[in-house]
């Protein structure tokens, strides 16, 4: 299954969201292109975990390692790349 | 040479400990000053249980916290993601520490937290599993079972606070926090802190809201404890936390003091896994061991804060050991119990009821035993049925009584 990639990346923003409880933030709000821990949403490394298990969970997609999990989670533009490399590559 | 006991001024006194600071979210209130007005009114916070769905257990009701709003002030991560009972803890406890205005900055690895917990997180543990049998998440998610060790609030207040102290979370069964009062003013005394952040959290979950009910220790109306027609305990939840230090420390500061810690005493029934020891001898003995240790005679406590559950072997066996301790004496003091407004918080009782009896002192008034209409005769003591009293209180004791033979009493005095 594959989806359009501005579908894909306000998925990922609902998910955010959702998943991580950021009731403050509206799924909008969140650039494509903002860094998504630290500095940019406020998220730490447990939520780096939960979101290891939100991409799997919703896309079947593997986060193997903390090398892989560093560049997918630079920000919404490169999670969707990865998600969409992924599914291009599982065919 | 002459050496001084450990825990003592050279002058040979037990070293003088104050509290400074009080903190409380529970169901009748969300800060100390509206939990002080409700309890004075006579207020009977217990209802229908909203928290998750009581249908088919024999009880429904309960004694829960309200219309919470998660504080502004925790930090981002922390404000997404603490458990209900670690919530309840760090709001309980930013009172406490502004109450007692102490800078915990000026010395950061002087400041302890002890905090006597039950089932802490339970709730959040239960939520993953749920959802994990219910296939709603296929894998389990790290926030709630994070939330869900009874070591993780005092790391939380630890790490909101920047308390570096010694840090301690221990379980006494429902004397917990009774017990973590009275190790915090050993910590005290010893000189290995100079101030703790000492109490109890607890919040609602289904695993003990099931095991009370298997044990039809859940009475079908709001706990009436001490009344003839007495049907078993009301569950809650909630949080009192305590700003403990030794009055030089106080003084030096220009701090005031609401009260003074005098000493504690446990025992153990030694007994049964549930029932209290027929004959209260381990109720007894605390109320003994505290008052001898805080160097307090019967005859000059004017109340008992009760353990009182409303449950029918606790309450009558409780007021006969009260009877034994006090002799006499006991027709002269005023005793209730604070479960009948805000139900049994088992974690939190000890504190919370310890933050009441300080109250009382402070205040000069007996907080009453709401919802008590026929006192039993076999139980026959001033239980401040359904109002308030004033009352000119020099010390005060706070009863607390836990599944296994758990008892510990801890003396408070105006300060």
């Amino acid at each position: 299954m594959t989806m359009d990639r501005a579908a894909l990346k306000l998925k990922l923003k609902e998910l955010l969201v959702s998943g991580l409880r950021l009731q403050d933030t509206e799924p909008s709000a969140i650039a494509d292109e903002q860094p998504i821990f630290v500095e940019g949403l406020g998220l730490d490394s447990i939520d780096a975990l939960e979101l290891v298990v939100l991409i799997e969970e919703h896309f079947g997609i593997a986060i193997p390692d903390e090398e892989v999990g560093k560049s997918a989670f630079a920000s919404i533009d490169a999670l969707a790349a990865y998600i969409s490399a992924e599914q291009a590559r599982a065919g | 040479m002459n050496r001084v006991p450990a825990g003592h001024t050279t002058a040979g006194a037990a070293v003088p400990v104050v509290v400074t600071g009080l903190g409380t979210v529970n169901a009748l209130a969300h800060a100390t000053a509206a939990f002080t007005t409700a309890l004075r009114a006579g207020t009977c916070a217990i209802g229908p249980v909203t928290g998750f769905d009581a249908m088919g257990y024999r009880s429904r009701i309960a004694a829960e916290v309200k219309d919470l709003a998660i504080p502004t002030w925790l930090p981002s991560p922390l404000r997404r993601r603490a458990s209900r009972s670690d919530l309840f803890a760090l709001i309980a406890a930013r009172e406490a520490l502004a109450d007692s205005r102490l800078d915990v900055a000026a010395a950061p690895t002087r400041v302890g937290i002890i905090l006597g917990a039950t089932t802490a997180g339970m709730m959040s543990g239960e939520t993953a599993l749920f959802e994990r049998l219910e296939g709603t998440r296929r894998r389990y998610t790290k926030t709630p079972l994070l939330g869900m060790p009874m070591a993780t609030s005092a790391d939380i207040l630890a790490t909101v606070f920047g308390c570096e102290g010694p840090r301690l979370v221990l379980s006494t069964a429902c004397s917990s926090s009774a017990t973590a009062l009275g190790v915090a003013l050993d910590w005290i005394r010893l000189g290995r802190v100079d101030a703790v952040l000492a109490g109890g959290t607890e919040s609602m979950c289904r695993t003990i809201f099931a095991g009370f009910n298997a044990l039809h220790a859940l009475a079908l109306e709001p706990c009436r404890p001490f009344d003839r027609r007495r049907a078993g305990l009301s569950l809650g939840e909630g949080a009192a936390v305590l700003v403990l230090e030794s009055a030089e420390h106080a003084a030096r500061r220009g701090a005031s003091a609401h009260a003074t810690i005098l000493g504690y005493g446990m025992s153990a029934d030694g007994h049964h896994l549930t029932a209290p020891h027929p004959e209260g001898v381990g109720a007894a003995l605390a109320m003994r061991r505290a008052l001898a240790r805080s160097g307090v005679a019967p005859a000059d406590v004017g109340y008992i804060n009760a353990h009182g559950t409303g449950t029918p072997l606790n309450d009558g066996i409780e007021a006969s050991a009260i009877r034994q301790v006090f002799g006499p004496a006991a027709d002269r003091v005023a005793v209730s119990s604070t479960k009948s407004a805000l139900g049994h918080t088992l974690g939190a009782a000890g504190a919370i009821e310890g933050l009441t009896t300080i109250l009382a002192l402070r205040d000069g008034f007996l907080p009453p035993t709401v919802n008590l209409e026929e006192p039993d005769p076999a139980c026959a003591l001033d239980f401040v049925p359904r109002t308030s009293r004033p009352a000119d209180l020099h010390y005060a004791l706070s009863n607390s009584y836990g599944f296994g033979g758990n008892n510990t009493t801890v003396v408070f005095g105006r300060a």
